[in-house]
């Protein structure tokens, strides 16, 4: 990437494997990016392409098994216990389930200051004002609802608990694993516009893992796309959605479903399922289910390469960037 | 409305209310709506708006107690309301067949998927056993499973979930109903699967001659599936007419709502999304106003202690329950 600013956070060749042997299965097989300060990049893809286990990874809940992660040039690879621990304040995540990422049977406020409480970082009056400010941020009010229980609060209320409980540590890097999945349009629309104004108010850098292409759109400044483990294509938002130069975004952008009775019926649909990833294909991952498919493509597998800043295309094929 | 032989569905005054220890539960108030013969219609709602109860109340699969189902369902002349287990189990299959949401809890894990096609088949139509085999192999053929041969020896956890969600709707046409009902068919589906999910029911509607309600939350699935549609809110509908009039002509604020606060993939990014503040009202509090006041920025003193009845709008067939409507707009 022509890009002078330093990277947040820096990813290479990022891998991870379950198993062993032949039942070895490549989650993820390989995936660089950088995420700078103060964007939002999007991860999107199928299930089971590997962008859970990704996010989960730079965190280190599951162990990578090669490749380099930095945080503002520090290695989280390599690193234990306090050091580890320390480095870990800068990144949170949010996961997907909000009722079940919240202890049904504790008080909000105390779930709130948790992470505060651990660290020591702020005790007494101040702890509590900073945790009712935290609340307000996320539109509930401490007063009414500090006291309540976890349990007595809806999917949308838990969310916000959650974003407020990741905020307590001033985060660098915000990671959100299929955060609105389980909302209704109007109460995702609330999450998304908060996370939003969020992002500018503590000045965010944000990972937003999500299968619904039109949310990912809507929060990311760049979007990179996964398929079985690896990343095919990574651009600006507008710029890989108005001309996707991987087959396989481009498949997936006609199979997105916009609000509108005028827009073009799917009749380009990707047959079939992606493959097992205990044995993926050789060459290109996708070549399986391509139409552009040579041999070329099962016997060399593409290298990332640049068809305009920014926008990355792992393929030997690349659709033209006019045609859309 | 033209003549009653031409529809094939005719909901009439349809309540269903669950009797709770919180007190009566009006899951679905008062819902009339028909379909024609080869029609497709959606029923589109949040989590709670009554959608399912209303689909599963069509089908006459409400629980025996605690529960009140008043009003009619006329199933190619049959009432449903009412009828004895015998008589609804008569029309389950060559009437009404429903396709459910989680294609993994539908389908039995320790059964073959080709014995759990054949059943409904000899149950039903009473085949031999080597028909119903022949017959359930042509239907894993039509729902587009490779090799179903082999496959009719599977068990559903040796199959994707897109490959169980065609087993589960080649169950619901061994019957060859004339009214397939499904909720929320492609939840929980890749966007890959589900547009292949949606086209194959496109194509088995016009093929098998069948009427398909199609219940969910996204508006992206009912767009362009669709000829009518009916907007549920807290057990009612709020707005119901041809597809176009409910994207593009929209009366009352809950659709207008419901539509702009769905991200578009055609929508420049960090598009500001209109929200609408709070959360659907819990059933058992419900005031004599509209349901929806409470959250809506146009309502008056009226709304919360009135309720709108269904009234006609412009168009043929749209009609929409609110006391200050929306102003009617041309199309973009």
């Amino acid at each position: 990437m022509s890009d002078t600013r330093q990277p947040l956070l820096s990813v290479r060749d990022l891998k991870v494997t379950f198993g062993k042997g032949h039942h070895a299965v490549s989650a993820v097989a390989g995936v660089s990016f950088d995420i700078f300060p103060g964007e939002t990049l999007g991860l999107v893809g199928e299930s089971g392409c590997g962008k859970s286990t990704t996010g989960k990874a730079l965190m280190r809940i599951i162990e990578p098994s090669s490749g380099s992660i930095e945080l503002e040039g520090s290695s989280l690879i390599g690193q234990r216990g306090r050091a580890l621990r320390n480095l870990r304040t800068h990144m949170q995540m949010i996961f997907q389930d909000p009722i079940s990422s919240l202890n049904p049977r504790r008080r909000v406020k105390d779930i709130v200051a948790e992470p505060l409480d651990c660290w020591k970082t702020v005790s007494g009056s101040e702890r509590d004002v900073l945790v009712s400010d935290l609340l307000s941020k996320v539109g509930i009010d401490p007063k009414v609802y500090g006291n309540r229980y976890a349990r007595q609060f809806s999917g949308g209320q838990c969310q916000r608990i959650s974003i407020a409980r990741s905020l307590a540590m001033r985060p660098k890097l915000l990671i959100c694993d299929e955060m609105v999945s389980a909302l209704d349009v109007s109460v995702q629309a609330q999450i998304l516009n908060l996370l939003e104004d969020l992002k500018d108010e503590y000045g965010l850098t944000l990972l937003f893992i999500a299968h619904d292409l039109a949310v990912v759109k809507n929060v990311s400044d760049r979007v990179a796309v996964m398929y079985l483990g690896k990343i095919c294509e990574i651009g600006p938002s507008d710029a890989l959605y108005d001309a996707p130069a991987h087959p396989y975004t481009k498949f997936l952008l006609g199979a997105a479903l916009d609000a509108d009775p005028d827009s073009p019926l799917h009749n380009e649909v990707l047959e079939g399922e992606p493959p097992s990833p205990l044995n993926p294909p050789s060459g290109c991952r996708f070549r399986t289910r391509c139409p552009n498919a040579t041999d070329k493509c099962a016997n060399e597998e593409p290298q990332p390469q640049e068809i305009a800043p920014g926008h990355q295309v792992s393929c030997h094929f690349p659709l033209s960037v006019q045609r859309k | 409305m033209s003549s009653e032989s031409h529809e094939l569905l005719v909901v009439k005054n349809l309540s269903t209310t669950f009797t709770t220890m919180g007190g009566p539960l009006p899951a679905v108030a008062d819902v009339s709506f028909t379909l024609a013969r080869n029609e497709t219609i959606g029923i589109v709602g949040e989590s709670g708006s009554g959608k399912t109860v209303l689909s599963r109340t069509i089908m006459g699969l409400q629980p025996r107690t605690n529960v009140s189902v008043t009003g009619s369902v006329l199933l190619n002349g049959n009432e449903m309301v009412g009828a004895s287990e015998a008589a609804k189990r008569a029309l389950w299959g060559t009437e009404v067949a429903m396709v459910f949401q989680d294609p993994m809890t539908s389908l039995n894990p320790v059964m073959r998927v080709g014995k759990q096609i054949d059943e409904s088949l000899r149950v039903r139509l009473g085949m031999s056993k080597n028909d119903a085999k022949a017959r359930a192999i042509e239907l894993l053929e039509l729902v587009g499973i490779p090799s179903p041969a082999q496959r009719y020896m599977a068990y559903p956890g040796q199959l994707s979930g897109g490959m169980r969600q065609r087993v589960v709707i080649a169950i619901a046409l061994a019957g060859s109903p004339n009214l397939l009902m499904a909720d929320e068919p492609t939840t929980g589906l890749d966007v890959t699967i589900q547009a292949q999910i949606l086209n194959l029911l496109d194509d088995l509607k016009d093929r098998m001659k069948m009427s398909v309600v199609l219940v969910t939350h996204d508006l992206g699935v009912v767009a362009t599936r669709t000829s009518r549609i009916v907007v549920m809110y807290a057990g009612r509908i709020v707005e119901t007419g041809s597809t176009r009039d409910v994207f593009h002509r929209h009366r009352m604020p809950y659709t207008r709502a419901l539509l702009e606060s769905s991200p578009k993939v055609s929508n420049a990014s960090h598009t500001r999304l209109v929200t609408i503040p709070g959360r659907p009202p819990n059933l058992l509090k419900l005031t004599d106003g509209c349901s929806f006041a409470p959250r809506c920025s146009f309502a008056t003193d009226k709304c919360h202690t009135q309720r709108p009845e269904l009234e006609a709008a412009g168009e043929p067939g749209h009609a929409f329950a609110c006391w200050n409507p929306l102003p009617t707009t041309t199309e973009p």
